[in-house]
């Protein structure tokens, strides 16, 4: 189109990408490309955005810088952002409107079309059910797909491309190839038996689940901080018994920050689990809840990275968490946390005798 | 003993049953008969109390020997766990057959000569056959009140000979009421002493077989001519038939 | 002229009515111990049989003693409360199917028929919606069965009688109404923490058995599995025909009603620690009645001894297969179904014949 080319500059995106992007024009028309190849144009940068997959309404708020371009979210983001720390960094945010989708992604087109939004992100590869109805509704609808730091790091910049901040995407995305390089290059030179037999429980209080490689990206984390996944026997993600646990006796257990009346003294407290050579080392840790849950993959994911990297080999990366938490929610959600609101985000209270804690210690 | 007094009872708009009153007295054998529709079965029914009376009285014991014209579908316990179930009255709701029932039960089985089928399947035997063992499970039960629903109906003529003399040797100790239903009048003329006749233009008719199994009552009940013909019986003796006039060939 | 048929005599001689039933006992008893031995030795983390039954020989001789190393705790408290569980479950569930289908008269019912496991279901997921557990959730479980229960018979009570075919048509009614009510729970419930749980836990699985559960279940189990033993001999009158069985001193109604009450409670309990099992109460009850026959007093125990094995096997490879539990509703048919074609083959042939 005439006006494209009469804007002049395009944009590239970054190096390390697997999918190329159109370029669009900063000045005027926004073209995206996203995970069903599908072209989204906007006129202007997207000001009223609703996400119905959950991790993506704290991934807009952080990419935004602020909560105000969001006018839409699924219910269980709420949830999230009420539980952690989001709602007390975005007080706002809690009222947004979430009756846009049920639970199960599907979309309610009428409460969609109320709150009049210039874009709408939903689940790619799940069928037409959920995204025809949007689309047939005449909104700008941004499919994604989810579960690899690849295709994350798509996502992120589909999102801040769309709203027209493409400097948050060195701030966020870059950030995170920055990290990940950091810890690789360390973590290259460990040996594979002192690489310890990482397990996280996906779910505990139901049944008891666990993820093999394929697919898990607790499981790539894991890898990536120098931990090996005790469960890579399983094909995906399979229900468990405890004598299975017993069996694979990891050493170190991460248990899951879904379910909230889950804590540490679950692993403690059980005849079976308390033998574990976790249990016995006290290296049971419950995911943090910060802007998002750390177990997927989210805007605060290299925190994820680091924390587990310093319990894993606390002898062999020096980060500062505490300070590298608060450094990134300024650039995140350009607020200042307090020494309290990093012991609620890494349940100091719950496990800050746990092997390894002392070092998130604040001073 | 067993009987109705001024029995009442209506489906719907119809009254199928019209101040019936009739009895069986210990010692006395009683046959019923009419035909289809006339309110046999709901007599039947109503005698053995399956039946709510509208108005009148029913007369019998706690426990009544019945003998269904067909058991049930699916039974297929061997023949003595079917007739053990004839002492379950004795039994309450938890009790388990003793070694007296099951002995009960046997000789129960030995009267009506079915005691060698004690170990096979009830539905594997023939017709004939299940109904000895019902009759057998009637007898098990103790009463002294044995009910029977168009015991004959079904049987081949020979079986038919053969219910008939277990009937009379039943009836014999004059220490049973029975009742049976029939839509042959032989069977009433072997083995009753009372009849009932459920007639369809007026009320029933209850007397002895004498006065009641007689060709014009016949002919009023079933609406088919009657003729009472004299037989030289097995032993030798004249016995008296009622034969319905519609079949048979033209004499030469 | 004669009045009796000659007997044919020598009846006596032949008159050895446990001799083939007591072999067919011994084997079940076999079965069901062998069954349990194996599973107590058996599973992923390895114990060897021989410390294993060493173990479990302690616990019996000394069992207050102190329980410490992983392979005591793996046998007495993650394997020992299971199979337990797993081998009441069975017992009931196959117990409650064989009781019903004799007073229904029909070998294709099963709890389910009267909407009992959707009325379970219906309570466990509401209490876990809730966030009830532990014993709450038990009773929970036990009223909505029963209220599936109580629905069914004030639907199907006409003139103050309920008729078979009406019992089994409400039955589908309530439990269709249950079913739709547990797919209502799990649409509002959360994705996190309830909606995974329900549906694990309707998948059925012993997993979570501990002994805490056991002597909570128990009770109910063993009482309802000791009164439908009592009415062995009445299931017999009440698979007659309603007017056989009243004529034979029953009140075929209201025994019919007590014998669904205990099926309620069985299936409550099992349900409330287990989820729902489906194909026990159907299939093992035809297995057992190919062996020892149709009288309730040799069928009762056949069957719960039967269904004690098939359900302590089935969870042994559920478990012990691969690392991941395969959910038990899943084992139970792949099991199951192609055994059900089977019986029902060999019951078809068999009515045949007669």
């Amino acid at each position: 189109m005439s006006d494209r080319i009469r804007s002049g500059n395009r944009w590239l995106l970054g190096a390390g990408l697997a999918l190329a992007f159109a370029g669009a024009a900063v000045a005027e028309e926004i073209v995206i490309t996203d995970h069903e190849n599908r072209e989204i144009r906007l006129d202007a940068p997207a000001s009223r955005i609703v996400t119905i997959p959950m991790p993506l309404a704290s991934g807009v708020i952080a990419l935004s810088g602020g909560a105000d371009r969001l006018v839409g979210l699924n219910p269980l983001s709420l949830t999230a952002i009420r539980e952690g720390i989001l709602g007390k960094i975005f007080p706002d945010a809690v009222n947004i409107p979430d009756a846009v989708t049920g639970t199960d992604f599907v979309p309610n087109v009428e409460a969609l079309a109320a709150v009049n939004p210039d874009l709408v992100v939903q689940w790619a590869g799940r069928g037409p059910e959920i995204v025809d109805p949007i689309v047939n509704a005449g909104l700008n609808t941004l499919l994604i797909k989810y579960g690899t730091e690849e295709l994350t790091r798509q996502y992120m910049t589909m999102v801040a491309t769309a709203i027209g901040k493409p400097e948050r995407i060195t701030e966020l995305v870059g950030w995170r190839d920055v990290v990940q390089h950091e810890i690789e290059a360390k973590v290259a030179r460990i040996p594979q038996e002192e690489r310890p037999n990482v397990l996280y429980l996906g779910r505990s209080l139901s049944d008891i689940t666990a993820a093999g490689d394929n697919g898990s990206y607790s499981s790539w984390y894991i890898a990536l901080a120098g931990g090996r996944n005790a469960a890579a026997e399983l094909d995906g993600t399979s229900s468990i018994n405890r004598e299975q646990i017993a069996q694979w006796d990891p050493e170190v257990i991460l248990l899951n920050s879904f379910e909230p009346n889950l804590d540490v003294n679950w692993v403690y407290d059980d005849p079976i689990l308390s033998l574990t050579k976790a249990a016995q080392q006290h290296r049971v840790y419950k995911m943090p809840l910060g802007g998002y849950r750390w177990d997927p993959p989210s805007q605060e994911s290299p925190l994820t990275w680091m924390w587990l990297a310093e319990l894993l080999h606390p002898e062999l990366f020096d980060y500062d968490l505490r300070a590298e938490m608060t450094k990134a929610y300024k650039t995140l959600y350009n607020y200042q946390l307090t020494e309290a609101d990093i012991d609620g985000i890494i349940w100091t209270a719950q496990q800050g005798d746990s092997l390894g804690y002392d070092q998130f210690a604040a001073q | 003993m067993i009987g109705l007094t001024n029995a009442v009872v209506r489906f719907g708009n119809r009254c199928v049953l019209d101040q019936l009153s009739f009895s069986a007295e210990r010692g006395r054998s009683l046959a019923i008969l009419g035909p289809n529709g006339r309110g046999k079965t709901t007599a039947l029914r109503a005698m053995l109390g399956f039946q709510a009376l509208a108005a009148g009285t029913r007369t019998a014991p706690a426990v009544v020997g019945y003998v269904p014209q067909y058991a049930s579908s699916n039974q297929s316990y061997k023949v003595l766990d079917a007739v053990v179930m004839g002492r379950a009255a004795g039994l309450g709701l938890f009790g388990q057959p003793s070694a007296r029932d099951i002995a009960t039960a046997r000789d129960a089985l030995e009267q009506v000569g079915a005691l060698r089928f004690a170990k096979e399947r009830f539905d594997r035997l023939s017709g004939g056959e299940r109904q000895l063992v019902l009759l057998a499970r009637a007898l098990a039960t103790g009463s002294k009140v044995l009910v029977l629903d168009e015991p004959g109906s079904a049987l081949d003529l020979n079986n038919q000979a053969r219910l008939l003399r277990l009937l009379s040797a039943l009836r014999a100790p004059r220490d049973r009421a029975i009742v049976f239903t029939t839509h042959d009048p032989n069977h009433a003329l072997a083995a009753a002493d009372d009849a009932l006749l459920m007639l369809p233009d007026g009320p029933a008719l209850f007397g002895p077989v004498a006065e009641t199994i007689v060709p014009e009552l016949l002919e009023r009940l079933y609406g088919v001519p009657m003729r009472l013909v004299n037989l030289i019986g097995e032993d030798g003796t004249g016995q008296n038939a009622v034969l319905p006039a519609f079949a048979g060939r033209r004499a030469a | 002229m004669s009045t009796q048929i000659d007997d044919g005599g020598a009846i006596a001689s032949r008159w050895r009515p446990w001799s083939h039933t007591g072999f067919a006992f011994a084997s079940f008893g076999v079965a069901l111990m062998g069954a349990i031995l194996v599973s107590l030795c058996v599973g992923r983390y390895s114990v060897s049989a021989l410390t294993a039954l060493h173990i479990l020989g302690e616990a019996i001789v000394h069992p207050g003693q102190a329980i410490g190393s992983m392979d005591q705790r793996i046998v007495l408290l993650v394997r020992a409360p299971r199979v337990v569980i797993a081998a009441m479950a069975g017992a009931a569930l196959a117990t409650a199917g064989v009781a019903l289908q004799g007073v229904f008269r029909n070998p294709l019912v099963s709890p389910e028929v009267l909407g009992i496991s959707q009325g379970a279901a219906f309570g466990g997921a509401l209490a876990i919606t809730m966030g009830i557990w532990g014993v709450p959730l038990l009773g929970i479980v036990f009223v909505g069965g029963l209220s599936a229960l109580i629905a069914v018979g004030m639907l199907a009570r006409i003139n103050g009688q309920t008729e078979i075919l009406t019992v089994i048509l409400s039955g589908m009614v309530v439990g269709s109404l249950f079913s739709a009510c547990v797919s209502l729970l799990q649409f509002i419930a959360d994705p996190n923490s309830s909606l995974p749980a329900i549906v694990y836990w309707l998948m059925g699985s012993f997993a979570t058995a501990t002994w805490d559960r056991v002597l909570v279940s128990a009770p109910g189990l063993l009482l309802g599995i000791a009164l439908l033993w009592a009415l062995r001999f009445r299931l017999n009158v009440l698979s007659l025909d309603d007017s056989e069985a009243r004529s034979l001193g029953a009140r075929p109604d209201q025994e019919r009603w007590l014998v669904f009450v205990l099926v309620a409670l069985i299936v409550g309990c099992q349900v409330a620690v287990s989820g729902i099992v489906g194909w026990v109460g159907l299939v093992i009850p035809h297995a057992a009645r190919l062996i020892v026959g149709h009288d309730h007093r040799r069928l009762l125990p056949a069957t719960a001894l039967l269904g004690a094995t098939f359900m302590v096997g089935v969870d042994t490879l559920a478990r012990t297969l691969t690392a991941a539990e395969i959910p038990l509703g899943v084992l139970t048919a792949i099991i199951g179904a192609p055994a059900f074609a089977l019986l029902l083959r060999r019951h078809f042939k068999d009515r045949e014949a007669t």
